[in-house]
Parts: C-alpha cells; structure tokens; sequence
C-alpha cells in the first residue's frame, strides 16, 4: 500500500511494496540535521512493519547534508530492513564520495568500545601505593624545603626577598579584611552560643573568659590557618600548577635551579611568618566579637577586660601563636608540593588545588589534635 | 553571477585593535566561494587579532564583517547565532576537550545542536573521522594523540555541522614538515571536495604556496593591507619589495 509521509517536513517521502517484494522509497525535498532527525523515527517505525526482499531508495530529488547521507548510509546497510537488499538510486557523485566516508565496521568497533571498568581489588591496590607513593613524596618534600631553607640561612642571597615581601602582601595584609570578619562573627557566636548554658549554671559572666580562651588557644589560629589554606593555599597551588603545566618548572630545572629552592622555599617562609600575625589578629578580632554580646548581656566593659585578661596567660597566646607558626608552614608547603605534583593538561591545575586546600585542612585538624595532646600533658 | 553572491565573506572598512588603540586599520577585502584565502603577515602584524574578529570573537572598533551578507558585526541573539553556525573554527592548539574521547569531541556540536538520534550521531562523526583519517583513533582521548592528530580530530569537529566556512589559526603551528603537508593535502581534499571555503592565518610559507589560492600581506607599518593576490604572484610581481623578499625567505 503505497503512503506519503510527512506533509509539513522539508522532505518527503513516498512508500510502496510491489507485489514480488521490492519496497521502494523515493524521497523528494531536503534531508538537514532537522529534518533527518523527525524522519529517522518515522521511517524506522514505518519499515518495521514491512517485509521486502529488496529496498530501493530514490533520492533523484533529494537535497542532503551529512545528516541526510547517515540516514541513506542507515538504510543502505539494511539497519531499518534487516536482510533486505537496499539499493540507493540516483545519489551525486560527490554525495557518493561523501557516503564513503562512512563505515559500519567503524560504527561496530564504536559500539563494541566500552570504557574500562577497574575491580574493587584493583582500585584499592591502586589507592594504597598511591597514598605510599604520596607519603614519601611529602616526606622527600619537607626534607627538600628543610635544605631550601637552612641555604638561605647561610647564604642569604639565595631568598628571594622580593618574593618572600610579595607573598607576605598577597596571603597575609590582603587577607586581613576577611580574617577580621570572620573571626568577628565567629566570636560573637560563641559569645552567644556559651551565654546560655552558662547562665543556667549561674556563670555567665565566664563567657568573657571562655571566649579570650577559645579564641587564643584554638579558634584564633585554626580560623587564620584555614583562611589561608583556602585563600592562599589554593592559590600557591594553582600558580605552581600552571606554571608546571607551562613546562616553567622544566625551564628552571634545565637552567640548573632546583624549583623547591627558587619557588617554593620563599613561599613557606612567607607562610611560616605570616600567619602567627594573621593568628593574633584572628585572636584579637575574635575577642573583639564577643564583647558587643557580653555588654548586651548586661556586663560593664571594665568587668568584661578585667575577665578576659585574668583568664589569658603568656603560655595560651604562646600555644596560639606557635600554632600559627606549624599551621603556616603546613599550609605553605602542602599547597606548594600539590602545585609541583599537577599532572598534564588544564584539568589537573584544578585537582591540584582541590587537593592542596583538602590536605592543608586536614592536616591542620592533625596538628592541632597533637597540639591538644601535647599541651594537655604539659598542663597536668 | 553578481559580487554579492560570489563572495562568502566580505571585509569592509574594519578598523580593529584592543582598548581604542587601532592594530589594523581600513581593512577592505574579500573571500570567494570555495576558495583557500590566507592571511599573511610577519610575528606582530596583526593577523592573529584579525582572525578574532573575523570569528566575532572581539567588536572591531569600526567597519563591518559580512558572511553569506549577514552582518556578523552588528548580530544578535538568535541571528547571531545562525550566522556562527554557518562557519567552523580550528584554534592553534586544537582546542580538544581532554576529558573527551576524539569521536565525544567531534560529536559534541550535533549533541547540543541536533535532534538526532544517537546511531545518526556517531555515524557522522565517525565519518568525518574518516575523512581526516583517524578513524581508528575514534575513543582516545586527546592526550593520547599526536599534535598532528589533535589538529585533524579538531578539524573533523569543525566540520561535523557542514559548515560552509572554516576558519584555521596557524594550522601547521608545531608541526614537522611530513604531518603539516599531510594537513595541506587534508585542507586541498575539504576545500575540493566538500566545497568548504578555507581562511588561514599563518606564517608557513610551505602551507601558504601548497594550499592558497589567494593571500593578503599585512603591513604592520602601515596598519593595512600592503598587497593582494595568488601566493606566486605576489612572490614575484609584489609591487613591494619587502613583500617579494618576506615570500622568496630573503632577509632584508
């Protein structure tokens, strides 16, 4: 039964079976990416239902482009009639060439691709001896900034003083507006957060001297570290990663400069000076949070510096800021050794300083664990 | 056949540079159907800049691009669009996306501009691989591949919506000699047999006399066009010698 489909498509098609089983199509109007994709369905669902022998393909008065030529390559392979032997009538010469070009073997060994997939086994394997790999790395890497370092002490024309000032601009006096705010606001909540408990138990006025505590020897430094790991960290990584994904890394390697020594040392020290500063401003800011809250609670500002300076020892300021100092060196080198490690192409830059803001954190968290630990021994 | 219909790309009166301060100035030229028109010039001179604009990358300061009479220049929306649809680009560095493999890259413009289904996807895009001959390269990803068959891969994807147009930054930029006249004979193939007009900004002489069938020289002291013709023309009659001397490798 002879059928002309579609009537509002650019192209149209009329479809009949003989009776000793040749199916025919002669198509009429322009096969573009539009139009092949409406008429792809339509002849699919219309084929299936028709048993022929033999197809022949009319496109004497057919105007096509690539798409239009995937779908008479389609048809020509027998993909909407299986076993049926398909003819295409009346194509160009240069569409002929062009329908050349395509290739169902191609196509096959397309579909027979499947991506890779790992066993469990494997993956884990794979994540042990990178972490090995990763740990020894860091290792050879502190060794490396410890020699970088103690160069400079004995032959000071090695730093770059320049730089050192540079990054101490960047990552520290630039950072100061949002260490401040931040501090801020996270005093006033503790402030807030420890005034109820507290006053239950009659102690209210002990807020003053838990948040100069809090801010001193835990909040004020791990707030600054955190800040720079996620401001300047991330930014140390990104810079030594682009710079390796540039092959200035190579350039300096070949010129005889080891880059841990010309690029690197300059930033931990940077960092190692910086953030007791950054620490003490954090501390000061912190503190300076809390005492809107305790004079809103009622309490004279006298009696709120009087609580906070008798519970603040030399030692709480001392355990802060020589966090400050490891929390800095942390950061600084960390970030800077996954700026070396960044692998090739534009997309490693990125995991570099993911990874570099993700290991300066949790490193900072394990520091600081020991640092507890430790002053608590101390302490007793 | 009127001027109009003969020329895919018409440069008129283009003024171009970066903040106000002019590179090239008064540029008037034209680009035929179905034909490889290079733009010429020495480090410096502009031409990388004039690419840019011609793609609409950046708004010239003055004058206007026309391609097939549309405006590219004073576009928008969905005008603007079908006018960029109408040219492909291949960018000095390939400009693959690495985490894809060649035939996602070269699939990529029918998955976001088409309806079609995903058989007529890879089909095309397998063909146009073939075309550049890197079919067998079909689903590895772009850093496996040579710069030579980063550079094909990028063209295949140029060409994967049949444009009419194509436009090639410094397309032998990297290359040794074998795989650039490999690439040479690929632009010959396309330019002949998909009728695809070609404009190339290079430096590669090599390229320009394989390949061109007309060139323009920027002169980077004049801000302008110095000269205009068929790469073994301008070698030989360039009205400037310093033209003669840039295309017969003299130094001055």
């Amino acid at each position: 039964m002879p059928a002309t489909h579609p009537v509002n498509s650019p192209v149209r098609w009329h479809l009949s079976v003989d009776p000793d089983g040749t199916g025919r199509v002669r198509f009429e109007g322009e096969l573009d990416a539009q139009s092949t994709a409406a008429a792809w369905e339509a002849l699919q669902t219309e084929l299936a239902g028709i048993k022929a022998v033999r197809f022949e393909i009319d496109v004497r008065q057919l105007l096509c482009d690539s798409a239009g030529l995937s779908l008479l390559y389609y048809l020509s392979i027998g993909g909407m009639t299986p076993g049926a032997n398909v003819t295409i009538i009346g194509l160009s010469a240069e569409l002929q060439n062009l329908l050349r070009s395509f290739s169902a073997e191609d196509f096959q060994a397309l579909q027979r691709h499947e991506p890779a997939c790992s066993f469990f086994v494997d993956d884990f394997g794979k994540a042990t001896s990178s972490f090995f790999c990763d740990l020894r790395q860091q290792v050879e890497f502190i060794g490396e900034v410890a020699l970088g370092v103690m160069k400079s002490v004995f032959r000071p024309r090695l730093m770059r003083w320049k730089e050192v000032l540079r990054v101490f601009e960047v990552a520290g006096v630039n950072a100061l507006p949002i260490v401040s705010l931040l501090t801020f606001l996270v005093g006033m909540v503790i402030a807030f957060e420890s005034a109820q408990p507290l006053a239950n138990l009659g102690a209210q006025v002990y807020v003053a001297n838990l948040l100069g505590l809090v801010m001193s020897r835990e909040l004020g430094p791990v707030m600054a570290a955190i800040m720079l790991a996620g401001r300047s960290g991330s930014a140390f990584a990104a810079e030594l990663g682009t710079m390796k994904v540039n092959e200035e890394l190579n350039a300096l390697q070949t010129m005889g400069l080891s880059p841990v020594q010309f690029l690197v040392v300059q930033r931990v020290v940077a960092g190692i000076l910086l953030t007791p500063v950054l620490t003490a401003y954090a501390m000061w800011a912190g503190v300076l949070g809390g005492i809107p809250v305790l004079l809103g609670l009622g309490f004279p500002l006298r009696m709120v510096l009087h609580q906070i300076q008798s519970s603040l020892h030399f030692g709480d300021l001392a355990e802060g800021l020589c966090k400050g100092i490891v929390f800095g060196g942390i950061v600084a080198s960390v970030s800077c050794l996954r700026g070396i490690q960044t692998g090739e192409g534009p997309r490693a830059v990125g995991e570099s300083t993911t990874r570099s803001v993700v290991s300066s954190i949790m490193l900072i968290i394990l520091a600081d664990v020991i640092f507890a630990a430790v002053t608590y021994t101390l302490r007793k | 056949m009127n001027g109009a219909a003969k020329s895919l790309v018409e440069v008129r009166d283009l003024t171009i540079g970066y903040g106000g301060h002019a590179v090239l100035e008064q540029l008037n030229f034209e680009v035929r159907r179905g034909e490889v028109f290079a733009i010429l010039g020495a480090s410096g001179s502009g031409k990388s800049t004039l690419l840019k604009h011609l793609i609409g990358l950046y708004q010239p300061i003055q004058g206007d691009v026309l391609i097939s009479g549309a405006s590219l220049v004073h576009s928008e929306g969905e005008e603007r669009l079908r006018i960029l649809r109408k040219f492909g680009v291949l960018y000095q560095s390939g400009a693959l996306f690495g985490s894809l493999t060649t035939v996602e890259n070269v699939r990529l413009p029918l998955d976001e501009f088409t309806e079609l289904s995903s058989v007529a996807k890879d089909l095309i895009a397998l063909s146009k691989l073939r075309l550049v001959g890197l079919e067998s390269s079909a689903t590895k990803l772009p850093a496996d591949l040579s710069g030579g068959m980063q550079k094909r891969a990028a063209i295949a994807r140029a060409i994967v919506m049949d444009p009419c147009l194509l436009f090639l930054d410094e397309p032998s930029a990297g290359l040794d000699p074998i795989t650039s006249a490999g690439l040479d004979a690929l632009i010959r193939e396309l330019a002949r047999g998909l009728g695809i007009t070609f404009i190339m900004v290079t430096h590669e002489l090599a390229s320009i006399y394989a390949v061109a069938d007309r060139v323009v020289m920027l002169d980077p002291k004049t801000r302008g066009i110095a000269a205009e013709g068929s790469p073994s023309w301008l070698r030989d009659h360039a009205p400037q010698s310093w033209v003669r001397q840039f295309l017969n490798r003299e130094v001055t």
